[in-house]
């Protein structure tokens, strides 16, 4: 909002605000006013939440008093777009530029390096290996590319920052990782910084592949938990380097409100490829790659929900699975299932499914929802709702359906994913809420 | 006991990359690094449609989804029939509207277009779409986009599309 204020007063001369709610407010006024709008313009805000608040609630903000002055909103208002300009607001141009981190830190001790380090925010706040040199150097060894070649550029909200191979090592070394993990901490590196939104997202990180067996990624018992190595850097060198490429720090740029615990390792874990039935294809396969491939796929979502215990024969489990699935939002028609490899077995030899592709199927086709819950969330507000006033079907006709009338809202099988991974310890599962992109070749990061 | 001292430790964190002009510096640099020369096709790994095959497939009554990628006020004065708005920003990653991106359908060939000569800022979405699992063959950017449906006088909207009628212009 503050850049289109700013658009509108710099380019048709006409005074403009940007009224909000205070949290956003005290985020525009904050880095991003200063980095992304450049210049400041005035505010006037209102309390927060006001989405989902009767009407009356809101005409009383507009009634009530601004925020950030106490007084009457709309004579804040008229005050704002009228008062002369300030001695700081007439300065026009580019903000200073921060200063330019050194490469090298100077020499200090490692407690005061590591408070250092945790006060940049480029820890997760466990503990971290220090990247010396000595050390990032050798985790460069891990691949045949260059240190100072440019994975990506990310544009983040202070402007455009190329992440090197170089700050990937330095990433990886802090992870705990060795040079083995490197070209999948590079490959995961394409897909950096993960989500960040007021949402409070997620990821999940699949692991496919004859690398997973090479570098003992666990697949089988345990697979989601703390119980392995490579599961456990792997992950964890995604959070860091999210963190650090993605500048993304707590109340200046981060702004989760409650965040997710599953950042900390973003359930990295590989697939059981061994255990998959006949006719079940690996993850990065049904993306279009070999078998033989080494790939790493990044899935963004938000929530899980488990089976809690066994597959019983009174229900079959495809039914639980998508009741529990009718309980996400369906933004993007993304789920993703991950099963314990007994449990495929049985939606195979038991109920069918011959293939990934006909239970992902199966799900598009009958997993439902009422209009009301779906219109009700606001993920969904803020995407399907613009293509329902376009007149974008199926969006626009659900949007005039009753509150408890029936949809079927997962309309794209290939964003429900089926993935399997697991023990064989319980006919155990999860359903989830995330959408893969494409997987990323770790072979081209060797 | 003396505190060891570390010393070569390397900078994990990113300030300042040249932050006021890096917007538009990296829209430029989007641009050359997708273009070997002037004249290459920017995206080639993007497919492209021509807008008769697209009037085509309307006219056969085939799912089509046309989407502008064009700013908001662009798209409210002129813009394909039927299509709808996706703004893309090309100082910001394309991944930045996955999630508009992916409440597109599926099922339905996705056109996306630009008023812009080579698809420069519609062709950077059609690969993200690949990106998100869409059907690479049935994501499409259209050739000569806004500029070449408007020479071949397909139906158009917008309110200076209804000022024209009204005019009789």
């Amino acid at each position: 909002m503050g850049r289109w204020a700013k658009t509108i007063e710099m380019e048709c001369n006409i005074p403009a605000i940007g009224i909000a709610s205070s949290n956003i407010v005290h985020y525009a006024t904050g880095y991003v006013d200063k980095y992304q709008t450049g210049m400041s313009i005035r505010w006037v805000s209102v309390p927060f939440p006001f989405t989902g608040q009767p009407k009356a609630v809101d005409v009383g903000y507009v009634e009530g008093k601004d925020m950030l002055t106490g007084q009457p909103l709309m004579s804040a208002v008229t005050k704002a777009l009228t008062d002369p300009l300030t001695a700081a607001e007439k300065i026009s141009g580019k903000p200073p530029e921060e200063a330019i981190e050194p490469r090298l830190l100077p020499a200090d001790t490692e407690d005061n390096l590591r408070l250092l380090f945790d006060n940049k925010e480029w820890t997760d706040f466990n503990s971290i290996i220090l990247p010396t040199e000595k050390l990032v150097m050798a985790m460069l060894k891990g691949t045949s590319h260059k240190p100072d070649e440019v994975v990506k550029t990310i544009n983040i909200t202070g402007g455009a920052r190329q992440l090197t191979v170089e700050k990937v090592a330095i990433n990886a070394v802090m992870a705990g990782a060795s040079p083995e993990h490197f070209p999948v901490i590079l490959a995961l590196s394409t897909q950096a910084p993960f989500g960040n939104s007021t949402s409070s997202m997620a990821n999940m990180v699949v692991i496919n592949g004859p690398i997973r067996n090479k570098l003992n990624f666990n697949c089988g018992t345990n697979a989601m938990g703390p119980y392995n190595r490579s599961n456990a850097v792997v992950g964890r060198a995604f959070t860091l380097m999210s963190k650090t490429a993605g500048d993304l720090r707590n109340n200046v740029n981060a702004w989760e409100t409650l965040g997710n615990t599953m950042q900390y390792n973003n359930n990295t874990y590989g697939e059981n490829e061994e255990a998959l039935p006949g006719g079940w294809e690996p993850l990065h396969v049904q993306m279009g790659f070999k078998a033989s491939d080494n790939v790493v796929t990044v899935g963004t979502g938000w929530s899980s929900i488990a089976s809690v215990g066994a597959s019983q024969s009174i229900y079959p489990t495809q039914n639980l699975m998508r009741d529990y699935i009718s309980s996400f939002c369906a933004s993007g028609s993304a789920a993703t299932v991950v099963m314990d490899p007994t449990v495929a077995g049985l939606l195979k030899d038991t109920h069918g499914f011959q293939t990934k592709e006909q239970l992902s199927e199966w799900f598009s086709q009958n997993v439902q929802k009422t209009a009301g819950s779906y219109w009700g969330n606001g993920v969904i507000q803020s995407t399907a709702v613009p293509f329902a006033l376009q007149g974008l079907e199926p969006y626009a006709s659900w949007r005039k359906l009753p509150d408890d009338a029936l949809i079927k809202p997962f309309t794209n099988p290939r964003a429900i994913h089926v993935v399997v991974a697991g023990g064989k310890v319980q006919t155990m599962w999860f359903v989830t809420d995330f959408g893969f992109r494409k997987g990323v070749s770790i072979d081209d990061w060797a | 006991m003396k505190a060891q001292i570390f010393s070569g430790i390397l900078v994990a964190g990113f300030l300042a990359v040249g932050f006021a002009g890096a917007p538009a510096a990296s829209r430029a640099n989007s641009r050359q690094a997708n273009s070997a020369s002037k004249d290459a096709l920017p995206f080639p790994k993007a497919p492209r449609i021509t807008a008769e095959d697209v009037e085509q497939m309307i006219k056969d009554g085939k799912g089509v989804v046309i989407v502008d990628t064009d700013d908001s006020e662009s798209y409210a004065a002129e813009h394909i029939k039927g299509s709808v708005n996706i703004v893309y920003d090309p100082t910001t990653d394309a991944s930045a509207e996955d999630q508009s991106l992916s409440a597109l359908p599926g099922d339905k060939m996705l056109v996306f277009y630009c008023n812009c000569p080579h698809e420069e800022d519609s062709a950077p979405l059609v690969l993200e779409m690949q990106q998100l699992g869409y059907d690479p063959a049935k994501v499409k950017a259209l050739q000569g986009g806004l500029t070449r449906w408007e020479q071949l006088h397909y139906p158009l909207a917008g309110s200076d599309v209804d000022k024209t009628a009204q005019t009789g212009q």
